[in-house]
């Protein structure tokens, strides 16, 4: 099976024709033909959301393609199956690092199979699976006496974590091999090895799939650079067409036209003050929001735009600096914290962290008021209905009553019965994170409207979100952010994409355009 | 008997080494979970021998061994799935059944022991391959499919026996338990050499460092191939098997089958692999541990009969040992790295 029935095949390691995955009606890849040569380093670029993950979780097998065929050196690749993928000599290191914690690194880097030179089948051979993980570790240039193979992997810091778990894809001599932002969570040192490596797969006469969030990282690496936007692959590009200004362009696509500015409310009294925040993988952060303004937060993934909105709701501790919302000192401990001074939050993930989907539509909605809606700490059935009714019809949410259980709503219904149960608690501050994920297009712009709303309500809103046109289409200004710090603050009318990518990928040209008195704060510990 | 050193230069060096290697040891010592239940275990013994004369006759300490012969092996299949991250509850139940079954084939259906051992074991097996699929395909939670059986157990013995025992089983059973060799009584030799092939399967077999890995990281188990539904499924499979070896030792050594045996051991099993360092989350915990943990019981429960407390407050002592024992364990993980959470 394995043998290479052309010359073709065997210059082309996987071959993708109309690969396609559809979230809901949303598709998210679409993929018409695409080829991966052998000994070749292919860059991927994109933004958040742009189809990278979908891309390489279809390889791998970790996600279900809807259809299209994958062939990797001639042979069919069965869909959603991890197993298969490896046979087919796929390996893939992911952000998350899937390593057992309690296993010894010797146990990890051989996870699911044996040593090869042992003759033992059953028997677990401890000197040679010893062996090869110590070959394994110094074939990828580390040396296994710094580390330990005998250690528990839980014990050891998280960049060595990533260097164990690509020393594992490694070890099982891969066709293909993916790797998923490699470098986000290394240093410089470590950061190059893994450039090296992918290199000398390359040499080796694989195929390495480099998924970057740093273009000059992917630039230096690649042999051959995609762009995907949108699900869909929008440039090929050969490493001398491939600069910054290139891929930024491609990433982005046309600008589209701003939104016209909205009219600010005219209080301009700062709501929210942020001095020298600091949090695990946030900060120094400083930040006004004022009351009837918009914020938005952008960055790449794992920027720290989720952090901040966390920190700021007390939902993660801050470990320093000051918060004052309204005027007064403001320390949470919990989320409830943050409610009891008006302080309203949002989460990304509206199944998972905002509702109970199989309850009610009225249980969901009044979930945060009960004891506003109590008489004496007694709740009645027709106040509460009456109630859930009320908040529907403010946000108008689509449903047959209010019995309903919510999961049987649409997303952007779903969403807006979130934010009419936020607004339900009258704010002063209202955080969003990613706002619109998951809703489609014609609900999208009912979300936005309430967004508006709420700050036209003299609310100050904060919202982090991975979508640039959302950003430049409801915020006032634009806080970008850039390894847990703020890198720019853009006013609505400066905030182009380029400008917001540029700073948000930390190329040089990002110092330049931020504007004066918005600092990037460089004042490092300040609320140590 | 050159008892000449090889490096004697080396000594200047050598000499904070010892203490160094000693202070290696000692956090070593602390850092296992199963030292301390063994330590435990020798602290209870001699402090309760000291206090009780016959404790440590060797009638007494036969006694236990066939004790342990319950509780220990029910303990090591039970560890096996708690190390999946998964409980069985059914073991105490599924023990006293399996016990009447055998006896009801034998006495009722006239079957030879040997023939009814057998088909009950196959029983308990095919009971174990049930939870582990309605576990692995369903997701059912094991707690909620382990409680059903437990139920269904109990009421089984019960209407199979109408609540009176069973009597006139073959001699065969009471031979299994009441034979000794060198005065160690044979169901000890059953719970040990159960600790032994489990010991042995959990550390020098892939299979077994599978079920660590299955237990620890699902997502990263499965990533990795391997065959997450069947390593889970098989640990059930042995709990209940050992359950059933359970049975019949028991309804050998009373010579008669009583159906209210069993139900409730399953808690006992539970603490003794909790006691001995088994992760409730999975993962984590070694046989070992879970064999000390059982003598650890085994010895406290005894040992209050020995010292003439009350029987009432026997089970707060031993509800107050797993108190301790579980308070010990977390300040011990929490303070030796963030391991469990």
């Amino acid at each position: 099976m394995s043998e290479a029935t052309s010359p073709r095949s065997r210059a082309v390691t996987a071959r993708l024709r109309g690969v396609h995955k559809s979230y809901g009606p949303v598709r998210v890849l679409d993929l018409p033909e695409l080829d991966l040569y052998a000994g070749e380093v292919v860059g991927v670029v994109g933004e958040n959301g742009a189809g990278k993950s979908t891309m390489m979780g279809a390889l791998a097998g970790s996600v279900h393609r809807d259809g299209g065929d994958i062939e990797i050196d001639g042979v069919h690749l069965a869909s959603g199956s991890t197993e298969a993928a490896a046979r087919l000599g796929i390996a893939m290191v992911s952000q998350e690092f899937p390593l057992v914690g309690q296993l010894s690194v010797a146990e990890n880097l051989l996870l699911g199979r044996r040593p090869r030179q042992t003759r033992r089948h059953v028997l677990l051979d401890r000197a040679a699976v010893r062996a090869e993980a110590e070959a394994m570790l110094n074939d990828i240039g580390l040396d296994p006496r710094a580390i330990g193979v005998h250690r528990e992997v839980r014990t050891l810091p998280v960049p060595t974590r990533q260097m164990i778990e690509i020393a594992k894809a490694w070890g099982r001599e891969p066709k293909l091999l993916i790797l998923d932002e490699p470098t986000s969570a290394l240093g410089p040192v470590e950061a190059e090895m893994v450039l090296g490596l992918s290199r000398k797969v390359a040499e080796r006469g694989g195929t390495v799939l480099f998924i970057g969030h740093r273009l000059d990282e992917v630039r230096a690496v690649s042999d051959r650079v995609l762009v995907l936007r949108n699900g869909q692959l929008v440039a090929d590009l050969t490493p001398a067409e491939a600069t910054e200004a290139r891929l930024i362009r491609e990433m982005v696509g046309g600008e589209i036209s701003h939104g016209e500015p909205k009219p600010q409310a005219a209080e301009v009294e700062p709501y929210l003050e942020l001095v020298g925040l600091t949090a695990a993988g946030l900060g120094p952060v400083d930040l006004e929001v004022n009351a009837g303004e918009i914020v938005g937060v952008a960055g790449l993934m794992g920027s720290g735009r989720s952090r901040l909105i966390h920190t700021v709701a007390g939902a993660q501790p801050a470990t320093g600096g000051t918060m004052s919302a309204g005027g007064a000192r403001y320390a949470p401990h919990n989320p409830g914290d943050a409610a009891a001074v008006g302080i309203a939050m949002i989460p990304e993930d509206r199944k998972e962290q905002a509702l109970v989907l199989f309850a009610s539509v009225q249980a969901n909605v009044t979930v945060s008021i009960l004891r506003q809606l109590s008489v004496h700490g007694l709740l009645w059935p027709r106040r509460q209905r009456d109630e859930a009714a009320r908040i529907t019809d403010s946000v108008h949410v689509r449903m047959r009553s209010v019995e309903q259980p919510i999961g049987s709503l649409s997303g952007g219904n779903q969403q807006r019965a979130i934010f009419g149960r936020a607004f339900a608690t009258r704010p002063r501050l209202l955080l969003l994170d990613e706002p619109t994920r998951g809703v489609d297009v014609g609900a999208k712009a009912e979300i936005y409207e309430l967004i508006d709303r709420a700050a036209a309500d003299g609310m100050a809103v904060l919202v982090a979100s991975s979508e640039l046109e959302e950003l430049q289409l409801i915020c006032h200004r634009i806080a970008v952010m850039r390894r847990g710090q703020i890198a720019a603050i853009l006013p609505h009318k400066d905030a182009t994409k380029e400008r917001i990518m540029t700073a948000a990928a930390g190329t040089g040209a990002a110092v330049d355009t931020t504007p004066p008195g918005y600092g990037a704060s460089p004042t490092n510990g300040a609320g140590q | 008997m050159s008892a000449q050193p090889v490096a004697p230069p080396e000594t200047p060096t050598a000499l904070p080494r010892p203490a160094n290697h000693g202070m290696r040891v000692l956090r070593r010592l602390a850092e296992s979970p199963e030292a301390g239940v063994v330590i435990a275990c020798v602290v209870v013994f001699i402090v309760i021998s000291l206090n009780a004369p016959t404790y440590a006759s060797v009638g007494n300490l036969q006694v236990m061994g066939r004790d342990l012969s319950q509780t220990g092996i029910l303990a090591i299949g039970e560890a096996l799935v708690i190390l999946t991250g998964g409980i069985d509850l059914s073991v105490g139940a599924l023990a006293g059944l399996a016990g009447i079954l055998a006896a009801w084939f034998n006495v009722n259906q006239g079957m030879p022991a040997p023939v009814a051992i057998l088909i009950t074991l196959l029983i308990c097996a095919a009971v174990g391959t049930w939870h582990g699929t309605m576990v692995t395909r369903l997701n059912v939670p094991p707690f909620v499919i382990t409680l059903v059986t437990y139920t269904t157990a109990q009421g089984l013995s019960l209407s199979i026996t109408s609540g009176t025992p069973i009597n006139g089983i073959s001699p065969l059973f009471s031979n299994l338990s009441s034979y000794y060799i060198q005065q160690v009584p044979v169901p000890a030799l059953f719970f040990f050499g159960a600790a032994l092939v489990a010991w042995f399967a959990l550390e020098r077999t892939y299979i077994g460092r599978q079920i660590y890995a299955v237990g620890g990281n699902k997502e990263a188990a499965r990533l990795a191939g391997i065959p997450v539904r069947r390593r889970i499924t098989s640990t059930y499979i042995a709990s209940a098997l050992l359950a059933g070896v359970v049975g019949m030792l028991v309804i050998g050594r009373m010579n008669v089958a009583d159906p209210s045996v069993g139900p409730g051991w399953e808690l006992v099993a539970i603490a003794a692999a909790v006691v001995g360092g088994v992760s409730l989350f999975g993962g984590e915990g070694r046989i070992i541990g879970v064999a000390a943990g059982a003598i650890l019981l085994e010895f406290i429960a005894n040992g209050l009969l020995a010292l003439h407390v009350s029987p009432y407050y026997q089970q707060v002592v031993q509800g107050l040992v797993l108190g301790i024992a579980i308070l010990l364990d977390r300040v011990r993980a929490s303070y030796f790295g963030r391991g469990r959470r």
